[in-house]
């Protein structure tokens, strides 16, 4: 589904990633963790087009799509869970949720994708004439989930999902991307908390200063000593 | 004073107050959701009179014909000033000289075809005025009033309801995750300075059909119509439309209190009272 080879990012001259290669089969959930400050947003920015790649090829389903536009990357099925939420603030929840079937092709299931949503956070049908930015953290994450459900992707960038959130929500949120993935949603999950990440996930890399510094399965990543202590003591 | 006179003060106000919402409905738009302060539009909308002028005049095409000319005509005229706006990439507070400096070679334009003398529009469309009551409600004005409010109108509801509408506040509010989700930016943006440039092209014809028009009297609608803009709050379409009326009542009651002369006083202090008193509004 997701292939990076030799990706390099970098802001002006400072190198953000370098030489970053990673696989994701269809229907696979992999994790991408790392300290603060690791590239892990840049990587992610990177292969949802929002940042320019300096060189190295980004592939979805063997398409390079290095060259495209965010919104072509949209045509291809692959949908983002910013960092922070990042929601349409001023407009309300229920049309932070049409945004996400913005596209042509998608416009047709807009009602029954909303009742989808509404079935999976019956809180966001209460919600729904609310504006976006005046919802709790945990109501804004579902509201960016919905947001990305609504265009029934086929690859979903998560960015940092458990960031800010209180440990009760986080779980839930873990849930919920469970539940996702079951649906047959290939995934690639982006976060600090490294317990949570490897948890949920078929396969992990971990990326330091830019670079994957270790891959494998989480359970090779969990008996690996130095690994352990230097990006898995936090977050728990 | 007589309640009569009072009434016909408060009728003209309502006329020039939905006059400078329907001048300034394309102005706050492209505040918003262009970030250009598009003082050229005001030199769009004397270009679109005078335009009006040479060809609905004597003899010429009626009215509405012409609009069916000068309203394409201006929608391209907007797309091609954002064009050059965003190649440039001209911020918010360089496009105040930049299109300011657009305003003054459109002048001259205007000078050199029509000369700097007053040129008046004679037409027989819809003279008169009817008699309701004592009061004299003019046809022209009515018309004016009629499409300021049919304008404003359908601006709100394309903004609240339609796919369009919502990709662009969504673009307003986080450019990049709405491209992400498919959202044409920069087709938007295009877009939204042609509809700019359009309403711009209809003020035009009506400024025409109601005023008697000389380049220099571009400058002197920038204040009461920038004040109603602010005070409508920025990208508000019915606000514009409320804050029209409420400036043209305020001031045309205060010319029939007091004079004239303290009519321009009236849109700034407005202005003033409502930015201290409700400072998130701009």
């Amino acid at each position: 589904m997701l292939s990076l080879e030799k990706l390099d990012v970098s802001y002006g001259e400072a190198a953000a990633l370098t030489n970053v290669s990673l696989e994701l089969a269809d229907g696979e959930i992999a994790c991408v963790i790392g300290p603060n400050g690791a590239g892990k947003t840049t990587l992610v920015n990177a292969i949802a087009r929002l940042l320019p790649a300096r060189s190295g090829k980004i592939r979805i389903s063997g398409e390079d799509v290095s060259g495209l536009t965010p919104q072509q990357l949209a045509d291809r099925g692959v949908a983002l869970i910013p960092e922070g939420r990042r929601l349409f603030n001023t407009m309300s929840v229920e049309e932070n949720l049409e945004l996400g079937c913005y596209r042509a092709s998608l416009r047709s299931g807009r009602a029954q994708s909303l009742d989808e949503i509404y079935t999976m956070f019956p809180i966001l049908r209460d919600r729904r004439a609310q504006k976006a930015g005046t919802l709790s953290g945990g109501q804004q994450q579902m509201v960016a989930i919905g947001r990305a459900l609504m265009a029934r992707p086929r690859l979903l960038l998560i960015d940092e999902p458990s960031l800010g959130l209180a440990p009760v929500v986080i779980t839930q949120v873990f849930e919920t991307i469970k539940a996702i993935h079951a649906r047959g949603v290939t995934i690639l999950l982006i976060e600090q908390n490294a317990a949570k990440a490897l948890a949920v996930s078929q396969r992990a890399y971990v990326l330091d200063c830019g670079a994957i510094v270790a891959q494998g399965s989480p359970a090779e990543l969990r008996a690996r000593g130095g690994i352990n202590e230097a990006y898995f003591g936090h977050g728990g | 004073m007589s309640a009569t006179l009072l009434g016909q003060s408060v009728l003209s106000g309502i006329f020039s107050g939905c006059l400078y919402a329907l001048l300034g409905l394309g102005l706050t738009l492209s505040w918003r959701y262009l970030k250009i302060i598009n003082l050229a539009h005001f030199a769009f909308i004397f270009l679109a009179a005078y335009l009006t002028y040479q060809l609905a005049g004597p003899g010429g095409r009626p009215p509405w014909l012409v609009l069916l000319i000068v309203v394409p005509l201006f929608f391209a005229l907007g797309v091609a000033q954002q064009a050059l706006l965003d190649h440039f990439k001209v911020d918010e507070f360089a496009s105040i000289i930049v299109t300011f400096g657009m305003t003054i070679l459109a002048e001259v334009f205007i000078q050199w075809i029509w000369s700097a003398d007053f040129v008046r529009l004679e037409t027989q469309f819809l003279r008169g005025s009817f008699e309701v009551g004592a009061f004299f409600l003019p046809k022209q004005e009515m018309l004016m009033a009629g499409a300021s409010l049919a304008l404003c109108a359908a601006t709100a509801g394309f903004l609240r309801f339609t796919w369009t509408g919502k990709a662009l506040r969504a673009s307003l509010d986080n450019p990049p995750i709405a491209a992400s989700y498919g959202v044409p930016g920069q087709r938007l943006a295009l877009m939204t300075a042609g509809a700019a440039g359009a309403l711009a092209g209809v003020g035009g014809a009506f400024m025409a059909l109601l005023f008697t028009l000389a380049p220099s009297q571009i400058y002197t609608w920038f204040g009461v119509v920038l004040a109603t803009v602010m005070l409508g709050g920025l990208g508000s379409a019915m606000g514009v439309f409320a804050a029209g009326l409420l400036i043209g009542v305020c001031e045309a009651v205060t010319m029939a209190l007091t004079a004239p002369a303290w009519a321009p006083v009236v849109p700034f202090t407005l202005l003033i009272v409502i930015l201290v008193l409700w400072p998130e509004r701009v």
